[in-house]
Formats: C-alpha cells, structure tokens, sequence
C-alpha cells in the first residue's frame, strides 16, 4: 500500500509586505539585493517585527481547510547554517508546548477521498542562490536576499496519498482554493513549492526534496515508488532517507547525508511574544471569507439552471466567477455564464491579456442581453467580443461599426432566401424529403447573412418558401 | 555524561573550530556538569510562560522600502550579489 | 572646569549661561586623553563631538528649541548601533562592521541633543563579568587599576566613574549594568523587560536582556529613562509605559514600606565586608522608616545554572548569523567549501563567546534538551512564580549587587564555576524580567560595595525613589584617579 505526505510551502503574493519586516512581499521585479533592509538581512541588533495580516491570511486558510486554531501562537527558531539564511536560524512555527501553530488538524476531501491535514504553519522564505563557476574548484555560490523574509504557509498532510494522481488532484484543488481566497497567485512563479515523503506496503519513509514544480512533483512521486517496489521485489532493504530530485536525469538521488545539520535546537523565539487571536476576531475573519468554490458551483446550478460543466469552469477561475458576480442578473446569469465560458476565457487567457482586456461588467451585460433579445446571432456576438476586449467601445457603437446587427427584417432576408433556394436547388429537394436537412439552407443563408440572419425567422421563412 | 565525542558533533554543528580541543574540552565539561544542578530543582511540573500580545498590535502589512542602499553599505565583496563559498553537495 | 558634575547640574548651569556646551566637551576630551591611556574606557572617540557641541551652543544661543540633554557627553556601550559608526561588541569579528542604523535609544537621545562622545569597552559580545574577555584588551577599575571594572558594560561603568561622560548606555543580561556599577561606585540600572527597547542593541540573550543606564545620581538614571523608555513598534517586546515622568515624585521616600531580605543572596560565599555594608544599609532604610524582613527565593540556588543554559542557547543561536558573508572582515569565499569557511571565519570569536557557543549547540541540542534546556526554561518560570509571590508581601526587595568586592584583573579567569557565582545576586532580575538598580553604598579597602534593589515588573518609579532615599544616606569619596 502505497503511502504519500506533501509539505507545501505557499507564499502568500497578496500580501504588501514581507513576513517580520515593511520590505516588498512580491520581490519579482526587484534588482539584485534591492529588496532588503536590516530586519531581513538579518543585521546585527536588528528584530523581527510580525505582519498582522499574514497571520489574518494564514488563520484563514486554516479554516478553508478545516483546521483548529489556537487561540494563542508561538514563533520557533530552526537554527541551521546555509547560505540562503541571513541569520542561520528560520523563524517557523512548532507545536512542541501544545499547539501554537497557525493551524492543527483538519482535513479536505479529494474526489471522495479524505486527505488529513497534520498542521499549517506560518514561517519565512530563505533568500535564492545561483551557483557561478565551471569547475568545481573554483565554484562560488551567489546569493539574492530579496526573496529572504517572503511569507511562506506550509501546509502538511498526512501520509493519505495512494497514488500521484491524488496528489496532483489535490495540488489543483489547493491552488485553486488559494486563489479562490485571494491569497496567493499561484501561477507566480515559485510561488507553491512542495516536498513528498513515500512509502509503499509499510516499508520505510523516504523524503523528497528539491521538487521545482507541481508536474515534477507527479514524476518524482511515481519515480520513487518505482524505485521503492523495485527494491522490495528484490528483497533490498529501502532506507530511511532524504533524497532529492534531479530535474536533468529524472531521478530522485540520495542527498549525502549531514547527521551534523539536522539538530535544529528548536526553541522559542524570543523577540515575538505569543500571539493571541481571540474567537471575535476568527469570526470576523470566517465572515468575510469569500465563498468557496463548491458553494459557488451550486450557487450557479441550483439558483441560475447553469449547465454543471459550465458551473464547474466558471467556479474554479477567480477572475471571471467575480466578473460573472458583477455582471449578471437573475435573467441573463446563464447567458453570461455560457458567453464567459464558451467564447471570452478562451480569448482572454493568460494574466497579460487579462490585464489589458478592456473589457467591463457593462458589456458582459449588453452582449447578454443583446443576444437573448435577437438584436445580434451569437455568431456576431462572438465577432463584437472582439472588438470590445481590444477597444473597450460600447456594444452599440461596435454594433453599428461593423454592422452586426441581425438581419430581422422579413422583406431583406426573404430575398436573401430567394437567392439561396436558387443557387441550392439539390440541397432544396433533399429538405422537401429529409426536413432535417433543412439546416443546410440555414446555414448557407447565415454564410451570405454574415451571421447575422435571425435564426429562428431564417428558418420559417425557409420552410415557408419551400413549404414543408 | 559529556564526553569528548559530543564536544566534536556540537563544535560541528555551531560551525566552530576547536584547535586545542583538550582545554576547551575540560573547560566546557566542568561548565555542562555544573548545570546537572537543574535536576534537582524539582521543576518537571512548570509550565513554561511567555509574553503575550493582541494580533491588534501587530505590524500594519504596508510597503515601506529601506531608505538607503543597504548592500552598499555591507559590500566587503565584489557586486550586488553576496559571494558565499561552494556548497559541498 | 568641574567636571565631576550630576547630569541634572550640567542642564542647570548650561540653562543657567554658566557653562557651555563645547567647553564642556572640550574639557572631557581632554580628560579622556589624560587617563585612559590608563583605564583603556574607549574602543573609539568621536571625532566630531566638539564641532556637535559647538552646534548645539548655537541653538541654545539662538532661542531655538533644543533637546534636555544640552549637548551632555554620553558613552554607549560597544553593543548598540550608531549609524554609520563602528560598533564592534569588543569582537574581531566585527572589527570593520559600520552599522547602517540607528538603535532606537540613540535615535531617542539624538532627538535630545546629546552627544555621543564615544563607544565603550565590553566583554566581547557582552559574555562576561569582568571585561576581561573583551578582543581589544580589558578596562581597568578607576578605584583600583590592577582590579577588574566589572561586566560586561565595564567601559560604561569605568568612563562615568572616572569622570570620562557625564552617563552612559549599556547592556544588562545577567547583570552586566548592575555589577561594573557596584564594582566602580556609580549608579547602574537595569529596567523592566520590555521598557527600553532593544532595537539596535546587538542580541547576546534577547529574552532577558535590557539596555540600562549608568549614571553618578539616581535621578540622572531617571533623566536617561524619560528620554529612552517606552513603547517602540521596531521592538515587539517593548511594553507601554503611557509616558510615564521617572523624576516626578522620586524625593517621596520609602516611610512605610516593606523590604524583603533575600536570604539566599547573602548566604554562602558572600564576603564578609559586603555582608556588613548590606546590614548596614538594611539598618539606614528602616531609620528612614522601612520595615525590613528576610524572605526567602528557593530558586535563587539554580538561577545561576538557568541562566548561562538559557544565555547559552540564545547566544548560540543569535551569534549565527557572524559567518562573514553579508559583512565581517576580509577573508575572500574563493577557494573553500561553505562548512570550512565558516569554521575557519569562526575563530576571529574569542575562548569565552567559542566555549559559550558550544555550550550553547550542547544544551538545547537533541538528546541533551530535556536535561537542560528544558529544565532551565521551567526553573525560570518557577522563579518568576516565587518572586511574584515574594511581591505580594513586599514592595522591594534587597541584597547586595555583587557578593565579593571586585577582584584583580586575571584573578578568576580561569576558573568559569567561580566567574559564574558573581552573578548569584544579579541574574534573578533578568530571569523574571523585573526592574534592579545598583546603589553606590561603600567603599572598604579602598574598593567600592553596592547594594541591589529590585521592584516588582512596571514599578520602575518606586524602585528609583527607594534607590535615590538608599543613595541620600552616605557620603562616599572620591574616586583616586
């Protein structure tokens, strides 16, 4: 039986600044070593000065995932000498005098299998290395501190993985859950990082370390367990072990093994009194919590008949469930939704685009409407969205611009139907015999129309004329 | 029992160099074995006590850049990286 | 030119057009040059003082606002950041670092005109009793040359005593403010935990340690408090003291209250000298109308052991981060791996900070925590308990700063067990994080005795009035230098 634990460290990118100090939380478009003051470099006589909102934000998540939290928390020293660590100590959380982590145990479900949180933790992000020098003699390793001091949760599970695929599964549901609340933007880059621990069938626990992204993650689980039930087939003893993935063989390796550096010499961190939150406080948090996405989704299914494979694009995306809340109403709630799903997240995709679409809720709204009244094909529509997300003009003017709107009038389409029931006489005979058919001749009419023929009026003066 | 073994691993793991390892050695066993007066304290029972403050009190989350050019001021190296020596792994 | 005034008479006669700032300063440099070639005080004078002074006459002349403390020459310790001066801890590791901030104290004097007149000596990276252990040779003891100062604020102490500045800055962890002001005959004080804030102050043990001052009068400690105390969003251990005026109401003094005798302080090993002065001070407070009682502290016996376990632990801990790489002194990164390096970068520490590194990695280390780690934190609470209760009944309490007089400069080095018991009387307060000050009280010998006070946490104003009535009752010589 196949056994894995995750270690996520998320950071979170909403906040403004670092976790002990005023420094920029978000240190992506910084200049080498620009981001950093005494605090995070760790100066001598320097003290940490704790961000209110991250322990706001991290309790939060703590209950998005079910988790108990204490009413007091504690701040630990890790002591370790690395060169990422202006301090040589990272100030992280522990639950050695009762709990005084952020968050305790609680559990999220994972399709329909429950997956146990062991704890969630609050702690500081180390700075980044880059290693320069060909040979290995002359390497030297550089170091960037403007990461250093980045709010990190981490998030531990128990070993209730069966198989990567839940682990990938539950990655999704997290950073979508992350995003959901507004907390982190996980498609920044290094933003969600995680370790996995692996057994299978009771043997001995092997962790995982130095996993780049969440698809290395599903290569690494799988490897391991390759591996691990390979040496069990052999009878091989698997160490107890630290091991590492390497990204260019695709293997996890044995990290040597340093008994010295894994004394901790956990303790109390000093400079920051415990932290009491009181139950007022959590209920103003849970209160003001956004909605989560499975509410949402049956929000969208129950109260506005949205198709459920609609509901459940709609809900995962942040961006367009908050334009979907600011645009509909209870009439056009399933245009929109459609509109959204079908043609708009498709058009406007990446974060770049996101940023400079130029579209509003207003539009959203016309187009809806403009549909569901027969002012313009859904075909036109799509042409119009266009034009809008590039220039923001108002769904009339693009209307008359491009000359979008349907054609209703009866006397200009009936001579476009003439014309098409001349040039089509085979495809006319076929409809009189097969009337389903007939949309042939629909379409041909559309295709001369531009799309912008009235459908539903195409089609009876179709049969009309034919006479079916 | 403080023994010249773990005055190593502890030497070690603080990252100092013990030349003379004898004098230290003697010096910080009779240091250690003077503590083993703890034991008779009689204090397994204590709860440990810590200050407290309200999450009110807490750092408001604002950006606030330092006012100077700190690396600057620290640069005993080449460059605006810090230079740190090969890792052995 | 006298220069062997009280704070509170400098501000006098410079308020009064008597005195002038720069001469004032002018005066002390030059005393600074006379004798501490002899007492080594120093680690670094500010060359600037003069042309500061002179500035601050300027104001005072021009009708401008202008801080209380009137250009008055302050020592601060070598542990506390100067901005874009040296601040070294007394430690070769580091000897070149240029601090690129202000420590809240110093931005809060500045804010008052005083003038920093230089950095002081210290056991290096405040780990000691003696000054000894400082990287740039001891300080010695005004009243007696070949006798240590105390530590490990004994610059501080030494420069006021010997008429160098006119107050002082230093640090206290286990009683490194109260014992060098016992062992040279001036006022030393250690608040309670959290009323100044250690922003700036370079860490030894930040759970219990404390900036004090280091004055002649007690009221000149209370002039330093006002101007240094309080709440500091940089410090999140700080506490707020709503302001509080340290020398309104201190001439009250103590008629009616009670003085515990802290019986575990002046038993075994205490010298007999010091064991009379402590009597005879008990008996000038209750003519003065205290009522005096023994009272016994049972942890008192395993404070000494919790706390260099505990100090030990932090130091190992806050000394990390001196591994050379963000700042240091010159020794290039190429050629070496990153474990060697940094044992090699290391050894610029001293033996006593190496031994106390490895004890610190030793006693909160896994296998060994429980035994002492854990058993100390428990010892500190158990103390913290006791001497709460110990409040209940009295509003001070008593004994001497420091069982033995000061003892000759390589006497004790040798021998940490022994260097350990000075601290018997002084750690308690910074274990339980409550307000202790050291009174001047005798000279015997030709060698200064203090008496220690203590008040319960926040009670800082009656702990100053006890101490100025305690200071009022003798008349002590001059100090022979």
């Amino acid at each position: 039986m196949t056994k894995i634990g995750l270690e996520i460290h998320c950071q979170l990118t909403n906040l403004k600044s670092k976790l002990f100090c005023p420094c920029k939380a978000n240190y992506r478009e910084f200049q080498i070593n620009e981001n950093i003051c005494p605090i995070c470099m760790g100066l001598p006589g320097s003290l940490p000065r704790l961000n209110q909102e991250a322990v706001k934000k991290a309790t939060i998540i703590a209950m998005a995932l079910n988790c108990t939290t204490p009413e007091k928390i504690a701040f630990f020293r890790k002591n370790y000498f690395y060169p990422d660590l202006p301090k040589n100590f990272q100030i992280t959380q522990l639950n050695i005098y009762g709990d005084t982590s952020v968050g305790g145990t609680g559990s999220i479900m994972v399709g329909d299998k429950k997956i146990r949180i062991t704890r969630i933790q609050l702690e500081e992000d180390p700075g980044r290395l880059i290693y320069e020098g060909s040979s290995s003699k002359n390497q030297i390793t550089l170091v960037d501190y403007n990461r250093a001091g980045t709010p990190l949760v981490e998030i531990v599970t128990e070993p209730d993985f069966e198989n990567p695929k839940q682990v990938r599964d539950f990655l999704n549901i997290l950073s979508d859950l992350l995003e959901n609340l507004g907390i982190s933007d996980p498609s920044l880059e290094g933003a969600m990082r995680a370790d996995a621990n692996v057994s299978v069938k009771g043997g001995n626990k092997v962790e995982i370390k130095n996993i780049g992204s969440f698809h290395d993650l599903e290569k690494a689980t799988h490897f391991e367990i390759t591996r691990q039930e390979s040496l069990r087939s052999r009878e091989i003893p698997i160490v107890q072990e630290t091991r590492h993935w390497d990204d260019k063989r695709k293997i996890t390796v044995s990290s040597r093994s340093k008994e010295e550096d894994l004394d901790y010499r956990y303790f109390l961190e000093g400079d920051i009194p415990w932290v009491t939150i009181n139950p007022e406080i959590k209920n103003e948090l849970k209160s003001k919590m956004p909605e989560s996405i499975s509410s949402k989704k049956e929000r969208y299914v129950s109260k506005y008949n949205i198709p459920v494979q609609v509901a459940d694009v709609l809900s995962l995306d942040k961006f367009y469930s908050d334009l979907f809340e600011e645009s509909h109403t209870a009439d056009n709630a399933k245009e929109i939704a459609n509109i959204i799903t079908t043609d708009l997240m498709g058009l406007v995709d990446t974060r770049e685009k996101r940023a400079e679409s130029k579209l509003t809720a207003t539009h959203l709204r016309d187009l809806a409407d403009s549909i569901q009244s027969g002012k313009i094909s859904r075909i036109s529509a799509k042409n119009a969205l266009h034009e809008i997300v590039k220039t923001g003009k108002s769904l009339s003017q693009i209307i008359s611009e491009l000359d979008l709107g349907n054609v209703s009038d009866e006397s200009e389409l009936f001579g476009i139907i003439e014309q098409v029931i001349s040039e089509e006489e085979q495809a006319v005979e076929q409809a009189k015999s097969n009337p389903q058919t007939i949309n042939y001749l629909v379409g041909k009419v559309m295709q001369k129309t531009k799309g912008k023929a009235d459908p539903a009026l195409t089609l009876n003066l179709l049969k009309k004329q034919i006479g079916i | 029992m403080v023994t010249q073994e773990e005055i190593e691993r502890v030497s070690k793991l603080m990252k100092i160099d013990v030349d003379d390892h004898k004098e230290y050695v003697d010096k910080v066993k009779r240091m250690i074995g003077y503590f083993d007066v703890l034991d008779s304290a009689g204090v397994e029972s204590e709860e440990i006590s810590m200050l407290e403050i309200p999450i009110s009190f807490l750092r408001e989350d604002e950006y606030i850049p330092f006012s100077d050019k700190l690396i600057e001021k620290l640069n005993h190296y080449k460059g605006t990286y810090v230079r740190a020596p090969k890792m052995s792994s | 030119m006298n220069l062997k005034i009280s704070v509170l008479e400098y501000v006098q006669e410079i308020k009064n057009g008597n005195l002038s700032a720069e001469d004032f300063m002018s005066k002390t440099l030059e005393r600074i040059s006379d004798v501490d070639d002899k007492l080594h005080a120093f680690l670094n004078i500010n060359k600037d003082a003069i042309d500061q002074a002179r500035e601050i006459d300027k104001k005072i002349k021009s009708g401008a606002k202008t801080g209380s403390c009137l250009g008055m020459p302050i020592s601060i310790k070598d542990n506390i950041c100067i901005k874009d001066s040296k601040t070294t801890c007394a430690s070769k590791m580091l000897e070149n670092f240029v601090a690129p901030y202000d420590a809240t104290v110093i931005t809060k004097l500045k804010e008052q005109d005083a003038v920093f007149v230089g950095k002081v000596n210290l056991d290096e990276f405040a780990m000691g009793l003696s000054t000894e252990f400082s990287a740039f040779g001891p300080s010695k003891n005004p009243w007696n040359v070949e006798c240590v100062p105390g530590g490990s604020s004994g610059g501080s102490a030494v420069s006021v005593s010997a008429f160098e500045c006119i107050a002082s800055l230093g640090s206290d962890t286990g009683g490194s403010v109260r014992n060098p002001a016992s062992f040279c005959s001036i006022v030393g004080y250690k608040p309670t935990y959290g009323l100044i804030s250690r922003y700036g102050l370079i860490s030894y043990a930040n759970s219990i340690e404390q900036i004090g001052p280091l004055t002649r009068t007690v009221k000149d400690t209370a002039f330093m408090l006002n101007i240094i105390s309080g709440l500091d969003e940089n410090d999140n251990t700080t506490v707020d003291n709503n302001n509080a005026d340290y020398l309104s109401g201190i001439d009250s003094g103590i008629e009616g209250k009670k003085i515990g005798v802290i019986k575990e302080m002046i038993g075994e090993g205490i010298d007999p000298r010091v064991l009379s002065a402590t009597n005879d001070a008990i008996s000038k407070l209750e003519s003065l109308g205290a009522i005096c009682e023994e009272v016994s502290l049972d942890m008192v016996k395993y404070s000494v052991a919790a706390y260099y376990t505990i100090t030990a632990t932090e130091a190992g801990s806050n000394l990390a981060r001196y591994d050379n790489l963000r700042y240091g002194y010159d020794f290039p990164v190429e050629g070496y791996e990153f474990n060697s390096y940094i044992s090699k970068a290391r050894r610029n520490f001293g033996p006593e900070v190496t031994r106390r590194m490895i004890i610190g990695g030793f006693v909160p280390s896994a296998g060994h925590a429980g035994k002492y780690f854990l058993k100390a934190i428990k010892v500190k609470s158990k103390l913290t308990k006791e001497i709460n209760e110990a409040f209940k009944r009295f509003d001070l309490l008593i004994s001497p700063t420091v069982p033995i007089l000061p003892f000759k400069i390589g006497e004790k080095i040798d021998d940490p067990i022994s260097l350990f018991l000075v601290d018997i009387n002084t750690v308690t307060a910074n274990l339980t994080g409550k307000p202790a000050i050291s009174i001047p009280y005798a000279i015997v010998n030709g060698l200064p005795i203090g008496i220690q006070l203590m008040a319960d946490s926040m009670n800082d104003k009656l702990l100053l009035q006890a101490g100025h009535a305690l200071e009022n009752t003798v008349t002590l010589p001059e100090v022979p230098i």
